[in-house]
């Protein structure tokens, strides 16, 4: 017990009370200059109702889940490839360099490339096509193309894991039950890694519903999700119970998510 | 002697409601070598953790030389213990693992170089000394294993099933080498096993144990030829059990019927009257099998329904006249020289002495 | 089964979508103009790197010593806490592992906003110590679930031979336990340590004037558009995480 006990006074401290404090100030009343007064308010709630916000839930979720399924849908034959390939330690590797890079980077990679004064629009104006510039950027596609690209290692590695840990012999069985390759796949392959499955689609849909880098720099107005909002009532709006409030609905839609998704999983796997 | 003698006083244990072990009594002699002997699951390793002060007992107590260390902690204790997966530590090299226990007490450096040095000549891994546990076989790991508990001069080693990971040939080997180790050290060798070969040809005394329970303690022989009850004979060695009735009784032997059989004498080892019921054991090695019955022992016309050749002997199964099938094994000697070869389908008698077959169990009428 | 075809060209095509981007950066970062077409190769902007960019390399040294700190406190805790999830029988384990996950689960920006709002509310001043909690704070579930799956590739029966062997809990926990969870150790303080430097969102929220890591410093250089000045860092951070990828690929087991 000795052992732990320094571990749990740090997360409870540092992590579980800032969590309690947060739900707390979403029912306070907000003070002009952040802060909260300690009186009893929905205030913060009732602003989250308007169609503003509705519209920016609305976009969180449909960009995260549009984003985890193309990458997803990217990382199953990727990590299937790469768990039985002859070459697996390289391409591992390849793949877990971007995993380690720098997020900030890996965005700016991409504004470097695809940004109005990027290689891109440069080249194309160097050879004369274009008098300003295209704007390939500062839409939700933009913010979809970052996050896959952000994220796809995420999901890729666990992937990956799940793959490598199953016995060959499996499929071998099913090809030799008269499976055809695609059937296999479907039918053996994936019911046989629902737990790498599970991890790659959290490690993925979570990050997205919570991100705020990448939609700051290369979202545009309309593409602002969750967290810009988040921060903005923070900092210069200076609204604590809302920024509270706002933050209490992200951590329960994901909670609930990875619950309900977890659990549900796990009843199909039983069946 | 340098070793304990080990004294295990009405031990129960539970696992939340499962109950481990039954009310366990045990004495184990001074530099004996005693087998624990049981199924798989029977509460064999609970027992032997409970000796070694790694697991308390809900109730009773154990001494050693008299004196109860039940509130001994394991490290205070003068035992050690061999496990099951040897537990060897992966990062530290032969002679580190060996040189442990030593290291500990503070025993200067050119007397732990020379103690691990005599231990390693013991077991013979000299050559190994520098390796990792991980670069070793399985028998050389067992071997370390024996080295390192050896260190601490226990008057007690604990050995879990020490073979059982190995193959046939090098358990016979390694079992061979542990005797004559017990031999030199000396002290109590307390062995768990459930492998009935092994604990019969080593050990000085055997404890059968079943469901938590000790049923039958006795020298290899005793357990063998006279086992308690239906179970050790079951699963000691093999064995034919017959059911019959007692239809007459005098002051050495007992007349029965078993139904499949006839009537026949045996041996009368337990208190019976006529009219009760009984369960014999007879083991197939003591039945002799011929093409003529055989004078003054219970003899039974039979054919042989199935013959198995083993090289140094040939298993019978002969299915008498009234319909039991017997067990019997008969050893080569001079295999062509025996009088007549039987096969299968012949005509056979099978005989054997009142004297060879048990009483284990009574049903009174 | 062996992979069809359809597999191995999505697994080129990622790797294709992986690194152009990156090769580009690193490609404009050795180029002599400071607009993004190429005219020439020059080290011109490493030069300016190296000479000219004083607060880049503070807030280098920032999250060095942030890195460092956070990854030593966040390790020995979270080694402890492994080993005494490992070792102890005591009630409560289950609510110690919820509270380990949660920290996974939730976004991070959950983590920073609540992180800052504690510490105003606390009024502690924001600074480099705010971003040393909060990093050792998002690197401790992390850093025991390593330590952790290294332990769990051990039978008990190693901690009661020691016992056995008549070691008390201090050597047992000295010469057995963290011996063989080292490399456990090594892998959650270099995890920690990536964490930490790689951390942007967080530090974003619980940094304080003056206190500014690496990654802010990049990021505030983003939002002024595009600058060789960047692609020359990025290339630099780039090595630095190849080194770090080839190192730490025997760990990632303990992750996964
Ligand atoms: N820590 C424990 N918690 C709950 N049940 C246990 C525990 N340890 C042992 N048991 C149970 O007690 C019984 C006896 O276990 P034990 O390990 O003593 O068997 P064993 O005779 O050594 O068997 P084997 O020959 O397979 O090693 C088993 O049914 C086992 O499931
Ligand atoms: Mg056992």
């Amino acid at each position: 017990m000795k052992y732990v006990s320094g571990y749990t006074l740090w997360l409870v401290i540092f992590f579980v009370i800032p969590l309690i404090i947060i739900l707390s100030f979403s029912f306070l009343e907000k003070t002009p200059y952040g802060g909260v007064n300690f009186s009893f308010s929905l205030e913060g709630y009732k602003s989250l109702l308007t169609i503003g916000y509705l519209k920016v839930f609305w976009r969180t979720v449909w960009i995260s889940i549009i984003s985890t399924l193309i990458t997803v849908l990217l990382a199953l034959p990727a990590a299937y490839y790469i768990a039985k390939s002859k070459f697996k330690n390289l391409l591992l590797i390849l793949v877990v360099i971007p995993f380690w890079t720098n997020s900030l980077i890996r965005i700016y990679a991409w504004i470097f490339v695809l940004g109005n004064n990027g290689i891109i629009n440069q080249f194309l104006r160097f050879i004369g096509l274009i008098d300003s510039h295209i704007q390939f950027l500062y839409n939700p596609w933009a913010v979809i193309l970052v996050l896959v690209y952000t994220y796809l290692p995420y999901a890729i590695i666990p992937l990956y894991a799940s793959i490598e840990r199953l016995d060959n012999s499996i499929f071998e069985a099913a090809l030799d039950l008269g499976c055809s390759k695609r059937k296999a796949f479907f039918k053996v392959l994936i019911p046989n890694i629902k737990t790498g499955l599970i991890t790659s689609i959290i490690f993925v849909l979570i990050p997205a519903m919570g991100s705020y880098a990448i939609p700051d720099l290369v979202g545009g107005v309309n593409s602002k999700m969750i967290g810009n909002e988040i921060a903005r009532q923070l900092t210069t709006a200076k609204n604590w119970p809302a920024a509270s409030a706002i933050s209490s609905v992200l951590t329960l839609i994901t909670l609930l998510g990875v619950i309900l998704f977890v659990r549900n999983s796990k009843k199909e796997v039983l069946n | 002697m340098l070793g304990s003698n080990v004294e295990i006083k009405n031990i129960s244990k539970f696992f939340g409601d499962f109950q481990a072990l039954d009310n366990v009594s045990l004495q184990v002699k001074k530099g004996e070598f005693f087998s624990l002997l049981g199924p798989s699951g029977c509460g064999k390793t609970t027992l032997l953790r409970i000796i070694a002060g790694l697991e308390q007992p809900d109730s009773g107590d154990v001494l050693f030389d008299n004196k109860s260390v039940i509130n001994i902690p394991a490290n205070k204790r003068e035992v050690n213990t061999i496990f099951q997966n040897y537990a060897l530590f992966p990062h530290l090299t032969v002679f580190e693992n060996v040189a442990f226990s030593l290291r500990l007490k503070k025993i200067s450096e050119t007397e732990i170089k020379e103690r691990v040095g005599k231990l390693l000549y013991l077991v013979r891994l000299e050559e190994h000394k520098n390796k990792k546990p991980s670069q070793l076989s399985g028998g050389q790991r067992q071997r370390v294993a024996i080295a390192r508990a050896l260190a601490n001069e226990p008057k007690v080693l604990l050995l879990d099933e020490p073979v059982s990971a190995l193959d046939a040939k090098l358990r016979q080997e390694l079992l061979v080498e542990l005797d004559n180790l017990h031999d030199q050290v000396g002290i109590t060798f307390i062995y768990v096993t459930h492998d009935q070969a092994e604990a019969i040809s080593v050990s000085d005394h055997v404890a059968v144990m079943n469901n938590g329970k000790i049923v039958q303690t006795g020298t290899p022989y005793e357990i063998y030829e006279s086992p308690a009850n239906n179970f050790v004979a079951t699963f000691i060695g093999e064995t034919n059990l017959m059911k019959a009735e007692v239809r007459e009784t005098n002051e050495e032997f007992v007349r029965v019927f078993a139904k499949g059989i006839g009537e026949f004498e045996c041996y009368k080892d337990k208190e019976v009257k006529k009219g009760d019921k009984i369960l014999l054991t007879l083991r197939p090695e003591k039945i002799k099998i011929s093409s003529k019955p055989l004078e003054g022992l219970n003899s039974f016309h039979g054919i042989v329904e199935e013959e198995i050749y083993m090289g140094y002997q040939t298993k019978y199964f002969v299915k008498l006249d009234e319909g039991y099938i017997l067990k019997i094994y008969k050893q080569h000697v001079n295999y062509l020289l025996d009088e007549k070869i039987i096969h299968w389908k012949d005509e056979v008698f099978v005989s054997w002495n009142p004297n060879d077959s048990f009483i284990i169990e009574v049903e009174e009428n | 089964m062996n992979p069809g075809k359809f597999s191995r060209l999505i697994t080129f095509l990622i790797l294709i979508f992986f690194y152009i981007p990156i090769a580009v950066v690193v490609l404009f970062s050795f180029n002599a103009s400071k607009s993004p077409v190429w005219v020439g190769f020059s080290l011109l902007w490493y030069k300016e790197l190296f000479t000219n960019s004083y607060s880049i390399w503070k807030a280098f040294w920032n999250s060095i010593i942030v890195a460092i700190s956070a990854s030593f406190v966040a390790t020995a805790l979270g080694a402890f806490g492994a080993i005494g999830l490992y070792w102890g029988k005591f009630k409560g384990k289950d609510y110690i592992w919820i509270i380990s996950y949660l920290p996974l689960i939730i976004p991070d920006i959950i983590i920073g906003v609540s992180l800052l709002i504690f510490f105003v509310f606390i009024k502690l001043r924001l600074s480099l110590f705010t971003i040393f909690i909060a990093h050792v704070t998002f690197s401790l579930p992390y850093a025991l679930m390593i330590v952790f799956s290294r332990l769990q590739d051990f039978e008990y029966s190693i901690i009661e031979a020691a016992y056995d062997l008549g070691a008390t809990e201090e050597i047992a926990l000295f010469k057995v336990i963290i011996p063989i969870s080292f490399p456990g150790i090594l892998a959650a303080f270099f995890m920690s340590l990536t964490l930490s430097i790689d951390d942007f969102v967080i530090t974003f929220f619980v940094a304080g004037p003056g206190s500014t890591t690496l990654p802010l410093k990049i990021y505030s250089m983003i939002r002024f558009g595009i600058s060789p000045t960047i692609n020359a860092i990025s290339t630099l951070m780039l090595a630095g995480t190849i080194v770090i990828s080839v190192f730490m690929r025997k760990y990632l087991k303990y992750i996964f």
